[in-house]
């Protein structure tokens, strides 16, 4: 190597630039004390303001249970898929892979994003299986995110869907239990702060803010296999009879509780699509008809109670015709010569009338109004109408004719039955619930034991050889009620071929345990009769489910025959194992 | 200084014929290289995670990638220890020549790669080259041979001063065009620094320097974006979302960090807030990882490496081997301004501009390049240690 001769060394250049480089150094140095020291707390702030988020907590809605504790509605976790359009159309090419995987078209997508593509949020799918969700997400497309919502479930569908009713999109309450007991069933989301990274997505869970409160669950006295025997008998007889719609609705009579309530036609709350007003609306709460011959055993019962009748009065309704004012009351049949248990059990309108007549507006009144006719039920319904009992200071004569065989008033299915609890409690009127009841609550005395003792006998006379209700016997057990076939009005006016068929009446006589009401709205078939289209589906009823809850059978007389034939007709329904309801 | 430079003497001329590791390299040095390229890794790996783990499923990717690149440049570092300096003095000008030659293949439509709206890269197999880095560091090769051959005119004459600075200007150029403005800066000022301290006259010297920064004034006048930058990092919170976006969130990461971070692997600044964390801004990460503490170390371990450097040079100069100091203060000029640069645009000091932090930011052309100046420093020493045996 030849050194430079020429080489000049500048130690003080040297110095020179090792300053320069040790200013600059001491200068960085500086400005990051300064970061710290002077805008540490300015910077944490900022920090915390873009990754800091406050976020909720969601929580689930509380069960709806039968009395016995099956579910009938229940939450479950879905996830759904929602975008940011700002970062998804970063990938355009991915579109329509995301489409397939969210099952739908990758034209109805582009029409979901169009004109909203300078939102940050707009969702793509609800409610999604979290299986799938999590596909969707796997796809790792830019923008696309889960969040986590519960989706109510309804295991027995059709069965309670017009008693339970259903939730939107949002898990609010809509219909039924789910909008009465909304705010019981609603759960309170929590909150918590999360780290968020520059994506939106949470990486880190810093503290919890407010503990999440899950929704409270709630026990309906409804029991699911009470429910779905009389939804299955109901929805077999409208068919059978091309009925447009019916009602079943079913009390324990000691306590007021609805064991069952189902109408026709029905609805599966699962299915969004379903829910149409004609096919949610609970009939029985929501819908009121003049309640026909069904309202004259509390006739005879104001009668009774006002001493103008006792149950061995006589009575002539020859010739089957009455005329009173302008009115002119018929019976289907000439019934003759009948004493009051007659006029029950052949449905005599001349009868009913002229037990009417022979006492005051006001007796009659204070036996309709104290079974509750244009009276709350004390149910909570959404929805539930009262019906109208109109003045008794207004009746005249032929109003007070008409109300004892049941026009004029009007009432729901629920109304109906609650009054029937009066006959089977020896006169008290409990209100009643769609809730579990513990304890019984007997309600106000409406009727005198006698007159109920009295009444009760006749309405089991319905269904005797010669009665109006034959065909609602129960195997094993006496039943007693009554029949009605209620003209339907159409333009202000009486149809003459449209009917409510209707029975209404109580079991086991000996010591009911059971009410119930059925009504078939609008039979097409040659039968219209109360007592050939509601009576079997009561009597089929009210006897399997006085089986399903284990009442001892109080007709061990019960003529051999016609226990055989019943025991063949029911081996033909029920699967040979024996299961099922 | 004049004491360590005596103490790593004295082995040299006592014991010439010892060879332990200590006799014939410099172990601080390495050490400290070794703590910056581990450091490195560490923070590439820490800072890439969530960015890998989006961009190709695997989180370590970039770290993976990086190991490579490092085990390459140590490989390259040794092989350089082994070549004697005087080797490169004589192929300066030919190594010069081949990376304008690359600084011109990278503005061919077809070749370069554009990223970013620039065109930096040369796609070649599995890595990007970046002729740039080349370019910073054969200049200052061949410079040094210059300023040995042209000693007396780079000191006497106006054109021993303006050969290299018409050079510079069109290396310069050719950056611009790319654009690189940080390595614009760094290249110019390294061979201002160099000149300087190969004693060009400094009534012309300080001329130039006035010019060059005209120069750089149109650059920014003529290209708004730059103007843009220049304005937007004195005050980022004007528009933190847009044109000061990435500089709030590098400085929100040195705010998190405090004193002594919020520990290792727990920077949240990192996830997709803060861009180019794992290159240019790894520092921010570092610091809202290892706070202050750890931007210290770093900062205190490339002024020793830039120390030492220096110290090599002057002891270079005492055994009057000019051409190894030039080389010593060169590589030391560069990679303090580069590790400067840098980190004043991490703190928001500087203008933000696309320079990675030498030996520690993730690239492979970079890192590749800067081993071969930490191997080119290490081979000085070496020959310091043998120098009295020679």
């Amino acid at each position: 190597m030849r050194p430079d001769p020429a080489f000049v060394a500048y130690p003080g250049r040297r110095l020179f630039v090792l300053a320069v480089l040790s200013l600059l150094t001491l200068a960085l140095l500086g400005r990051a004390l300064g970061l710290v020291l002077v805008d540490g707390e300015f910077l944490l702030t900022q920090g915390d303001a873009r990754a800091l988020r406050t976020v909720a907590v969601p929580t689930h809605r509380g069960m709806i249970l039968d009395r016995n504790g099956e579910p009938l509605a229940a939450s479950t976790a879905v996830e759904s898929v929602w975008v940011n359009p700002k970062e998804l159309v970063t990938a355009r090419e991915r579109w329509a892979e995301l489409a397939r995987a969210l099952g739908m078209s990758a034209k109805h997508l582009e029409q979901l994003l169009s004109g909203r593509l300078n939102r940050e949020f707009v969702y793509l799918r609800r409610h999604l299986e979290p299986g799938r969700a999590e596909q969707v997400k796997d796809l790792g497309i830019a923008g696309v995110y889960l969040q986590r919502e519960y989706r109510r479930y309804y295991p027995t569908g059709e069965v309670t869907g017009h008693v339970v009713g259903f939730t939107d999109v949002d898990d609010v309450g809509q219909e039924g239990i789910e909008l009465a007991y909304d705010h019981w069933l609603r759960g309170t989301a929590g909150a918590k702060r999360v780290i968020r990274d520059g994506r939106g997505r949470i990486v880190e869970d810093v503290e919890s803010i407010k503990a999440p409160q899950p929704g409270r669950d709630l026990y309906l006295s409804i029991d699911r296999r009470l429910q779905y025997l009389a939804y299955r008998e109901l929805k077999a007889a409208v068919k059978e009879h091309r009925a447009r719609g019916g009602s079943v609705v079913m009390l324990d009579a000691r306590t007021g509780e609805v064991l069952a309530m189902v109408n026709q036609p029905a609805y599966n709350p699962n299915n969004t699509a379903d829910r149409v007003g004609a096919r949610f609306r609970n009939r029985a709460v929501t819908d009121v008809f003049e309640p026909g011959s069904t309202v004259k055993p509390f006739t005879v019962a104001a009668g009774l109670e006002a001493g103008t009748i006792r149950p061995d009065t006589i009575i002539d309704t020859s010739p089957g015709t009455l005329k009173v004012g302008r009115l002119t009351v018929r019976d289907v049949h000439n019934c003759g010569v009948v004493d009051v248990g007659g006029v029950i059990r052949k449905s005599s309108n001349v009868g009913a009338t002229k037990i009417a007549l022979s006492m005051p507006a006001q007796a009659l009144w204070r036996v309709f109004h104290g079974v509750g006719f244009g009276q709350p039920t004390g149910g909570d319904f959404p929805g539930e109408v009262f019906g109208i009992l109109t003045d008794p200071k207004r009746w005249g004569e032929v109003h007070r004719a008409t109300l004892s065989y049941g026009y004029g008033l009007n009432v729901t299915a629920l109304q109906l039955a609650r009054s029937y609890l009066a006959f089977a409690s020896d006169g008290f009127l409990p209100p009643v619930t769609v809730l579990r009841r513990d304890g019984v609550d007997r309600g106000q005395p409406v009727l005198s034991a006698p007159s109920v003792r009295h009444v009760r006998r006749m309405l089991e006379s319905v269904a005797d050889e010669g009665g109006t209700g034959t065909k609602a016997r129960a195997v094993g057990y006496r039943v007693g009620g009554k029949t009605g076939t209620a003209k339907k009005t159409a333009d202000g006016h009486y149809a003459s071929n449209r009917y409510l068929a209707l029975f209404s009446g109580l079991a086991p006589v000996s010591a009911p345990r059971l009410v119930m009401v059925a009504t078939i709205d609008e039979p097409s078939g040659d039968a219209y009769y109360g007592g050939q289209v509601a009576a079997p589906v009561f009597g089929r009823i009210v006897g399997e489910a006085l089986r399903i809850l284990g009442v001892p059978p109080d007709d061990t007389g019960a003529v051999p025959q016609r226990l055989a034939l019943h025991s063949d007709a029911l081996a033909a329904r029920t699967p040979p194992a024996g299961g099922g309801l | 200084m004049r004491k360590l430079a005596v103490a790593g003497a004295v082995p040299a001329s006592e014991a010439p014929a010892r060879h332990s590791l200590a006799d014939r390299h410099d172990l601080w040095l390495m050490g400290a290289l070794a703590a910056i390229l581990t450091l490195g890794l560490v923070m590439v790996a820490s800072a890439s995670i969530a960015l890998a783990d989006r961009q190709t499923g695997q989180p370590l990717y970039y770290l993976w990638r990086q190991l490579g690149y490092t085990g390459a440049g140590v490989l390259l570092m040794a092989l350089t220890t082994r070549i004697p300096l005087a080797r490169w003095r004589a192929h300066g000008p030919l190594l010069l020549f081949a990376s304008v030659v690359l600084l011109g293949l990278v503005l061919v439509p077809g070749v370069g790669r554009e990223v970013n709206g620039s065109y930096r890269w040369i796609p070649l197999g599995p890595i990007n080259m970046q002729p740039s880095e080349l370019a910073k560091l054969f200049m200052i090769l061949f410079l040094a041979g210059y300023l040995v051959r042209r000693g007396h005119e780079v000191r006497a004459r106006f054109s021993g001063f303006a050969k290299p600075m018409a050079l510079l200007v069109g290396i310069s150029g050719l950056l611009l065009m790319e654009p690189d403005y940080g390595a614009t800066a760094v290249l110019f000022a390294t061979t201002l620094g160099m000149l300087f301290l190969g004693g060009v006259p400094l009534v012309l010297f300080l001329g130039w320097v006035a010019a060059g920064l005209g120069v750089m004034v149109a650059m920014v006048l003529l290209a708004p974006y730059r103007l843009q930058r220049l304005t937007t990092f004195m005050d980022p919170w004007v528009d933190p979302f847009n044109t000061g976006f990435q500089l709030t969130q590098a400085l929100i990461a040195v705010g998190r960090g405090q004193w002594l971070g919020v520990g290792l692997g727990g920077s949240v600044q990192k996830l997709f807030y803060l861009p180019e964390a794992h290159t240019d801004f790894l520092v921010a990460v570092l610091a809202e990882e290892l706070g202050l503490l750890g931007v210290s170390v770093v900062v205190g371990l490339f002024a020793f490496v830039v120390l030492r450097a220096f110290q090599l040079a002057r002891q270079a100069e005492d055994r009057e081997d000019p051409f190894a100091a030039y080389v010593g203060y060169g590589i030391g000029l560069s990679l303090a301004l580069q590790a400067l640069v840098n980190v004043g645009v991490n703190l928001g000091a500087l203008p933000t501009k696309g320079l990675t932090l030498p030996l520690m930011s993730y690239g492979g052309s970079s890192m590749l390049v800067n081993c071969l100046a930490a191997g080119l420093l290490l081979r000085l020493a070496h020959e310091q240690r043998l120098g009295g045996a020679r």
